[in-house]
């Protein structure tokens, strides 16, 4: 379970200081799909860069993040590195906005993620890398395309095939179908599904898309300017929600989904 | 009623450059679109849907075909398609590109009303710009921003629009415009849109959205590949669509509470000359391999799928 207590996070720009976060409690459990679901400014991609403590200079966070009983907070940049990133907790990198780098293979990139924190050679590293793009729908031998050879949908699933690499408990994905249309879309939410509940993982997905999140999440969380302000299991959320931008997000839905030209 | 867009037979095809092959945007496709009126062009991206709107505002010429804008060749030299082009309001698909980087957010508004041979004096401009960027929900504080610098992708999008609407044109082309939007300005944005069609103005909106089609159109043409796969009622292309890949579409769109359905992923790029959906769709059969003709299926409905009415997909 992760589990996220007063969290803050305040950015420094010159003389201004910017609230991202303020005050974030939240429970994520594994083997459940949580969405985190807001507006854009809502602190959702803040969130997520605060639970790998991936922040910028500036930044200065206060609160507890405990994952599987483990405090986050009080680990250093090596301990970060060497068992937490990656083999704990893994980012879906955004692959259709060109997450990769150009000028390596794919294989070499999720070997890479295999050789540095997994301490694998580079031939077992290149042999799981294959393993792993198998199970994302892509064929073994792509190890040796480039990202540039590869639809956004194709970049995606290896996106999330190097975020798999290390055999993580919980996976985070930050808008991991923006650039994509909806029916790639469609197949890159379900892969993520079908992968994380066969693996066993929990899956927290960042959206601002209220009706993507309650296709696919059992939970949902909505953060509005920094804070939680609704959290619950989604059908409950759809029928009762327990804040005002809950239904007034559904009312913007509702209205588009019913709202015929003539 | 007046033909404000007409397309016969235009096909577009990209010239290879330096070893590389010519790209085929559009294989030759006709329809047309009425005053008054409003049609969505909905795909997915690659489809061709933004070179269909360059072509129909003159900004890249058909290689077949022709393509007449409120009667005139709109990329024909000459003062004809001039006053044609100037009757539009475009919405580019890119906000980062689309906006002049110098002007101020308010200047960058009004300076449709003020070019060459406008009778328009820069104050009326500017009181018309005020007003169309209010109604495009940008805050005051930004008016004096630089346009194409300081602001955000959903902000530059919103200037764009006012920038397209600022003339009121009697035809507005709007290539997703509400893509970088909340769902709250999103829906503030499509009431815009629909007030300016009560208002007997004419509609060409791009989007792979079908709901959002829904909300401001009322009718709709589905391209795959550079082809058109079904036109209709966008009411009709929502809930009983005759083309597998615009069920696909349909089914692929999150909707509130419902589950999500992908088809199966392409197997490759569909054969040259074959249907285009032939490598995803679930109803696949031998005559596939050479791509249907767009035939008239119902009042007012084309599809082009060899199997007319398809059975629903089972499971």
């Amino acid at each position: 379970m992760i589990a996220v207590e007063g969290l803050r996070l305040d950015y420094r720009t010159g003389i201004r200081r910017v609230r991202a976060l303020d005050g974030v409690d939240l429970v994520l459990r594994r083997a459940a799909t949580t969405a985190i679901v807001g507006e854009s400014g809502s602190g959702k991609s803040s969130l997520v860069t605060a639970l790998l403590r991936l922040l910028p200079p500036g930044a200065s966070l206060s609160g507890k993040i405990t994952v599987e009983g483990r405090n986050i907070m009080s680990l250093s940049e090596k301990e970060l590195s060497a068992s937490y990133r990656w083999t704990t907790v893994s980012l879906v990198l955004q692959g259709a906005m060109n997450a990769f780098t150009p000028v390596l293979t794919l294989g070499r990139q999720i070997a890479e993620v295999l050789e540095v924190h997994r301490r694998l050679s580079r031939t077992e590293a290149m042999g799981k890398a294959a393993a792993l793009l198998e199970e994302t729908g892509l064929p073994r031998s792509w190890t040796a395309r480039y990202p540039h050879e590869l639809s956004g949908g194709q970049k995606q699933r290896a996106a999330i095939a190097m975020a798999l690499a290390c055999d993580p408990l919980y996976l985070l994905a930050d808008e991991p179908t923006t650039a994509l249309d909806v029916i790639t879309q469609a197949e890159i939410v379900t892969l993520l599904k079908g992968l994380t509940r066969w693996r066993g993982l929990g899956l927290v997905l960042v959206t601002h898309d209220l009706a993507l999140a309650s296709a696919v999440a059992d939970r949902l969380v909505v953060l509005q300017a920094g804070r939680v302000v609704d959290e619950g299991p989604t059908e409950r959320l759809l029928d009762a929600p327990g804040h005002g931008h809950t239904t007034s997000l559904l009312e913007a839905l509702k209205t588009l989904e019913a709202s015929d030209h003539d | 009623m007046t033909e404000i867009v007409r397309l016969d037979g235009v096909g577009h095809l990209f010239a290879g450059r330096g070893g590389i092959a010519p790209s085929r945007a559009l294989h030759p496709l006709s329809f047309s679109l009425h005053e008054s009126r409003s049609l969505a062009l909905v795909g997915e991206s690659g489809s061709g849907k933004t070179t269909l709107l360059r072509l129909i505002l003159g900004l890249e010429e058909p290689t077949e075909g022709t393509v007449s804008l409120f009667g005139a060749d709109p990329a024909a030299p000459g003062e004809e398609a001039l006053r044609a082009r100037r009757r539009c309001g475009y919405v580019p698909q890119d906000p980062f590109g689309g906006l002049p980087p110098t002007l101020s957010v308010l200047d960058a508004a009004a300076e449709p009303l003020l070019l060459p041979g406008s009778d328009i004096d820069g104050a009326l401009a500017r009181r018309q710009a005020r007003e169309l960027l209010r109604l495009c929900l940008l805050e005051e504080s930004l008016w004096a921003a630089r346009a194409g610098m300081s602001l955000s992708g959903g902000q530059r999008q919103r200037v764009c629009l006012a920038r397209a609407l600022v003339t009121d044109p009697d035809l507005l082309l709007a290539d997703e415009p509400t893509s970088m939007q909340d769902s709250q300005t999103r829906r503030r944005l499509v009431e815009l849109l629909q007030a300016r069609s009560a208002r007997g103005k004419t509609l060409l909106f791009v989007t792979h959205d079908l709901v959002l089609a829904r909300a401001v159109t009322e009718r709709a043409v589905v391209l795959l590949r550079g082809r058109i796969v079904e036109e209709g009622p966008t009411e009709d292309l929502l809930s009983r669509a005759i083309h597998p890949y615009t069920r696909a579409l349909a089914a692929a769109l999150p909707r509130l509470g419902q589950p999500l359905a992908a088809p199966p992923p392409a197997l490759g790029p569909a054969p040259p000359g074959s249907c285009p959906f032939v490598d995803r769709c679930p109803h696949r059969m031998p005559a596939c391999a050479s791509a249907p003709p767009l035939r008239s299926v119902a009042e007012g409905r084309r599809a082009a799928c060899w199997q007319e009415a398809p059975q629903k997909p089972t499971g």
